[in-house]
């Protein structure tokens, strides 16, 4: 089984879509609101190299694949949905 | 075959959609996902019968009323076309990945993305500091400066989401002072924000930095010589350009890549295709405007497809 977490801001249109694919799916999730948590904000930079949510992280079998921006064909295929 | 193949995810996709189920027209609908490009706006406060709603909702609302006629329409959610082909016969061919679908009408909803500036350093630092959604990434500037590239409303309201985090925030502006366009509110709220800087009649001309943006150049517009602002966030927001390559080969466009329609019909240079929205000459970008121009234009595809068994 998965763990898919999700970095967001409260006003980001494509978290909300995200969000609501996954429950949809019936996919569990943890979210980190960056826009409250400084810190979290400056390793998911350090992490993904770059500024721009989502950022949906997987990690499936010690694997981690990183998703930036919400692309529902990417996010169907690594989650085998 | 299909009767009507619907291109796009936005409010003029699921207008066209709903009414072609609701026909019972032999119809598919793709698109990579719905909600189209006012999914990013933070209140619509324009959509007629609702007060206020964010984009986010407005697009959860058209996908599941999309998908309550799903028993009547074929949704490829998640796919993209390709292209599209013209045949002799003038049926057509939509191409999706390894896929073809044939379909006798097309109908053309799929919007507009956004414009990039095409200077350097723009992609090299896209998401490293070039943003395109003020709404969505704002929170990563707190207390930094930033640029905001573009006048026009979406540039005002790209100032307005970032004051709220950054430190200063520069507005680049090909305008000269009193000319900028945008909704007077907005303006207002902007002029009396100590935090912004309005760098009139200017063009960005490169992105800098190093790991991150550290700097945008910028010209004059009478003049060649480049100015240097130190920012680590640069906001793109100078319009957007139409999705019209995948029936750019044979339907005619204007200047801009716009599909041009007959406004009457929403048909298209080519019969058998329709096309409503932004992806069109429309004089005006406005979900409830390109919503009413893509039922014109199914209706119109029933027409033809009547008239053409």
């Amino acid at each position: 089984m998965a763990t898919v977490t999700i970095y967001s801001t409260p006003t980001c249109g494509y978290c909300t879509l995200a969000k609501d694919f996954l429950q949809e799916k019936g996919v569990e999730y943890t979210e980190i609101d960056v826009s409250v948590d400084q810190q979290k904000a400056q390793a998911m930079v350090e992490k993904t190299g770059q500024m721009g949510v989502p950022v949906i992280i997987i990690e499936k079998d010690g694997q981690e694949e990183i998703l930036v921006g919400f692309d529902q064909v990417q996010l169907t295929n690594l989650l085998g949905l | 075959m299909y009767e009507t193949i619907i291109i796009g995810g936005g409010p003029a996709a699921v207008a066209a959609g709903v009414y072609a189920a609701r026909k019972q027209i032999k119809t598919a609908l793709f698109a990579s996902q719905i909600g189209g490009q006012s999914v990013v706006s933070d209140g619509i406060e324009n959509w007629i019968g609702e007060e206020v709603i964010s984009g986010p909702d407005l697009a959860i609302k058209l996908k599941k009323h999309l998908e309550s006629q799903k028993d009547n329409i074929d949704l490829h959610i998640g796919e993209n076309v390709d292209k599209v082909n013209k045949k002799e016969d003038g049926t057509f061919e939509v191409v999706v990945g390894e896929d073809i679908y044939e379909t006798k009408t097309v109908l053309v909803c799929s919007g507009g993305r956004h414009r990039r500036l095409g200077v350097p350093g723009e992609s090299d630092f896209e998401g490293r500091g070039v943003a395109f959604c003020a709404t969505c990434d704002a929170p990563f500037f707190k207390d930094k400066d930033v640029a905001v590239v573009g006048g026009g409303n979406s540039g005002l309201e790209a100032v307005v989401d970032l004051i709220k985090y950054a430190n200063k925030v520069y507005l680049i502006a090909r305008k000269p002072d009193g000319g900028l366009r945008g909704d007077p509110v907005t303006q207002a709220e902007i002029m009396n924000s100590d935090k912004v800087e309005i760098i009139y009649e200017s063009n960005a001309s490169a992105v800098v930095g190093e790991a991150m943006v550290t700097g945008l150049k910028y010209k004059k517009n009478d003049s060649d010589e480049e100015h240097e602002i130190a920012v680590q966030g640069v906001f793109v927001e100078i319009g957007s350009v139409p999705n019209s390559e995948i029936v750019g080969e044979f339907v005619d466009t204007d200047d801009w890549s716009n599909i041009k329609v007959n406004f009457e019909n929403q048909e298209t240079s080519c019969p058998g295709v329709f096309a409503a929205g932004d992806v069109t000459n429309s004089a005006y970008r406005q979900n409830n405007i390109a919503v009413g121009d893509a039922i014109k234009a199914l209706l119109s595809a029933h027409e033809y497809l009547k008239k053409n068994q």
